[in-house]
């Protein structure tokens, strides 16, 4: 496997989904891409994970363990995703879509996962840009799957704001290529906007020139990542998009556009030898959580209540990363990790829910327990994981990111989040206690699909093992990961 | 071409690109909205095009001619199209009245010219009085997008906000690498068409195009 391979792979079956078959077929096809491309990525990832930088494109494009790491996120997000939505929304009976508007959505969700997988992957920051961009425009049809009001409705926001944000996210990019120009030698002229380029030459580039752009880069890749102020879009398109989807929306897309702002992060904090990136990164992120605070206390939608718990859970990694040091950037990346399964198998519940209770008002879910035991108990341990309740590994990544701040002597945003946490936390519980142990009308419900069960299943197992135990290879490569965020230049 | 021949011709295109931006934010009708701005993007293309023959960097020429077509031609056109099939009421509807638009607009100048004065930050490689009209036009779409009703408007600003950073980057840095200044028209065109088509699908849901009428999602 190389590079252009991983990429390749959802591409080319994103076209296959195209073909017009029945929808068995359409089906077979979809799964098998997501599978095969997940398999080749794991492959090439841990095939070469002994080499710190692989190149490829002309070094446009390059892993390195950072990039892994993501690489692995978004593959594995998207398998479990592509099979709940195997079972989710390839469903026969009367409320069945379409096999035409099936293969659309099939060849948008590839091209989605092709998108997110060119973003970690490039090296390039103008490529970069391009595929973030991509995100969107791969996205905007999967949110909209059923033409309703409110799905168009959040569609559109989705669309204009976060090209608006991404548009900013460009002026960060001239700015970093214009103060990169001032210090090129000839013959540099096709490496000025690749990220390794200028980081070995970081020391030598205007610092205020790159603080003028993290500015912009941060409000930018910001709004894409769900950080508070720039997060309206967020609730309305998490909400309203089908469960699989809003599980890669919320577990992989935002993560990948933090990952944007982690690699200017790592350039302007080389550049400037300050701490000037990180601060606005703790500010931002302090903010994020406070803002969410709020409305996952007074929620009466239990997806809106999901989608701000992701700007909660982003606005912590922005913080882990802003704290800096060993401590605080392994805990963030583990964040992202750990924030990505849970939320993405509290999305696939919510995707029962909506099937067994037909609503997204909370008031109106009762008795989950009563009426299927399994998504009861899964539902529940979610919402207890995504609370940040020991053993689940969101509480280790959340005790660590805290210790990095302690430790770092940053004690006032420390304390006001550890406050906001408790309060997130009850507001969890208050909502959830009712929609798990209340008393439900109508008998149980014996119907099954067990691919969706399955997936549910798995997801539980992943973010409970994860608390105690992280594979031996995969802690080396987020370890790996922590030193190049360090700004460690090979 | 000589060097005082191109300081007036840039001087004269500058001053042009300022007006069509004007023309955008205060034109009544949305078929004139457009004309104004395939204008500008016609302009940006003649000063691209400028920059590249006095400061002999040829492959600035290849994003100048994608402008021509793209954004020139092909855009306005799919724009128009847009506008018949709908067969929507041709006014703008705005949130302000023209006149303080106008106003707003002004203002946005100064300011523009005010936050880029200090050139000790940045010092472009071609034109500096570019600058603030990027600034500017970046201003201007944002304008528009806050202050206009109809989603259609909303795109229009957006493209306004890409013109003013195309003219940044090129006046600022040349450009950035062919590869990436290909990129960003293709992104731009996809998001034209995406955007098209969901203006359509608004029109089918919501019965207008005004995008104040979508305020079901809330809290």
């Amino acid at each position: 496997m190389t590079i252009e391979r991983v990429l390749l792979m959802p591409l080319i079956f994103a076209f296959l989904c195209l073909i017009p078959c029945p929808k068995r077929m359409t089906r077979l096809t979809f799964l098998t891409g997501a599978v095969l491309s997940a398999v080749g990525a794991w492959l090439f990832v841990f095939g070469i994970s002994w080499s710190p930088r692989v190149f490829a494109f002309n070094g446009n494009l390059m892993m390195d363990s950072l990039s892994a790491v993501f690489v692995l996120l978004i593959t594995s997000v998207g398998v479990l995703s592509a099979v709940y939505a195997g079972g989710y929304l390839f469903k026969e009976g009367d409320s069945s879509i379409s096999p035409s508007r099936l293969r659309r959505y099939a060849f948008f969700f590839h091209l989605f996962l092709f998108t997110m997988l060119l973003t970690v992957l490039s090296n390039n920051l103008g490529v970069m840009w391009i595929a973030i961009e991509g995100t969107t425009l791969a996205s905007a049809f999967l949110v909209n799957v059923d033409d309703k009001k409110s799905s168009i409705e959040a569609a559109w926001k989705y669309l204009i704001l976060c090209s608006v944000g991404i548009a900013l996210a460009l002026f960060g990019i001239i700015l970093v290529y214009y103060s990169a120009i001032a210090q090129a030698a000839a013959g540099e002229n096709g490496l000025l906007l690749d990220w390794t380029f200028l980081l070995s030459k970081a020391k030598q580039l205007d610092p205020q020139v790159l603080r003028l752009a993290f500015i912009f880069i941060l409000v930018g890749y910001g709004t894409k990542a769900g950080l508070a102020p720039f997060h309206s879009w967020l609730p309305d398109a998490h909400s309203q998009a089908p469960a699989p989807v809003s599980a890669l929306l919320s577990g992989v897309l935002l993560s990948c556009a933090t990952l944007g702002i982690l690699r200017f992060h790592i350039l302007t904090t080389v550049a400037t030898g300050s701490a000037f990136s990180g601060t606005l990164l703790i500010l931002f992120g302090v903010l994020s959580v406070a803002v969410a605070t709020p409305f996952i206390l007074e929620q009466k939608d239990y997806k809106r209540l999901l989608a701000y718990s992701s700007v909660e859970h982003m606005g912590l990694v922005a913080v882990g990363l802003g704290f800096g040091g060993v401590l605080g950037i392994y805990g963030a990346l583990l964040h992202i990790v750990n924030h990505a399964f849970t939320k993405s198998l509290l999305f696939f519940s919510s995707g029962h829910l909506l099937y067994l209770f037909q609503t997204k008002e909370i008031s109106k879910v009762k008795g989950i327990f009563r009426k299927n035991p399994f998504l009861g108990i899964v539902f529940f341990l979610g919402i207890l994981a995504i609370a940040g309740m020991p053993p689940f590994s969101i509480f280790v990544s959340e005790f660590l990111i805290l210790s990095a701040g302690f430790l770092a002597g940053k004690f006032v945003p420390c304390v006001i989040l550890l406050a906001l946490l408790a309060l997130i936390f009850v507001g969890f519980l208050r909502h959830t206690n009712e929609m798990t142990f209340g008393v439900s009308e109508g008998p149980p419900v014996s119907e099954r699909s067990f691919l969706m069960d399955g997936v549910l299943g798995l997801g539980l197992v992943v973010i409970f093992m994860m608390g105690f135990y992280i594979p031996g290879p995969f802690q080396r490569l987020l370890l790996e990961a922590g030193r190049v965020a360090g700004g460690v230049t090979v | 071409m000589s060097p005082e021949l191109a300081a007036s011709l840039i001087h004269f295109l500058g001053m042009m690109l300022l007006i069509a931006s004007f023309w955008i934010l205060t034109s009544s009708q949305i078929g004139a909205c457009i004309r104004a701005y395939a204008t500008h993007s016609f302009l940006l293309a003649l000063i691209t095009a400028v920059i590249a023959i006095t400061n002999h960097v040829e492959h600035l020429l290849i994003p100048a001619l994608l402008t021509l077509v793209l954004k020139t031609i092909v855009i306005p056109h799919v724009f128009f199209r847009i506008i018949r099939r709908l067969g929507i009421r041709k006014e703008v509807e705005s949130y302000i009245n023209i006149p303080f638009s106008l106003l707003l607009a002004v203002l946005l100048v100064f300011v523009s010219f005010y936050v880029t004065g200090n050139d000790k930050i940045l010092k472009p490689v071609a034109f500096s009085e570019f600058i603030p009209l990027a600034v500017s036009t970046v201003f201007f779409g944002m304008l528009m997008m806050t202050t206009r009703k109809k989603a259609i408007n909303q795109v229009l600003g957006l493209l306004l906000i890409e013109n003013g950073l195309f003219l940044m980057a090129i006046t600022m840095t040349f450009g950035m690498p062919l590869l990436v200044e290909m990129g960003i028209f293709f992104d731009v065109l996809v998001a034209v068409m995406i955007m098209g088509i969901f203006v359509f699908k608004i029109r089918d849901a919501f019965e207008s195009i005004d995008a104040d009428d979508m305020t079901v999602l809330k809290g």
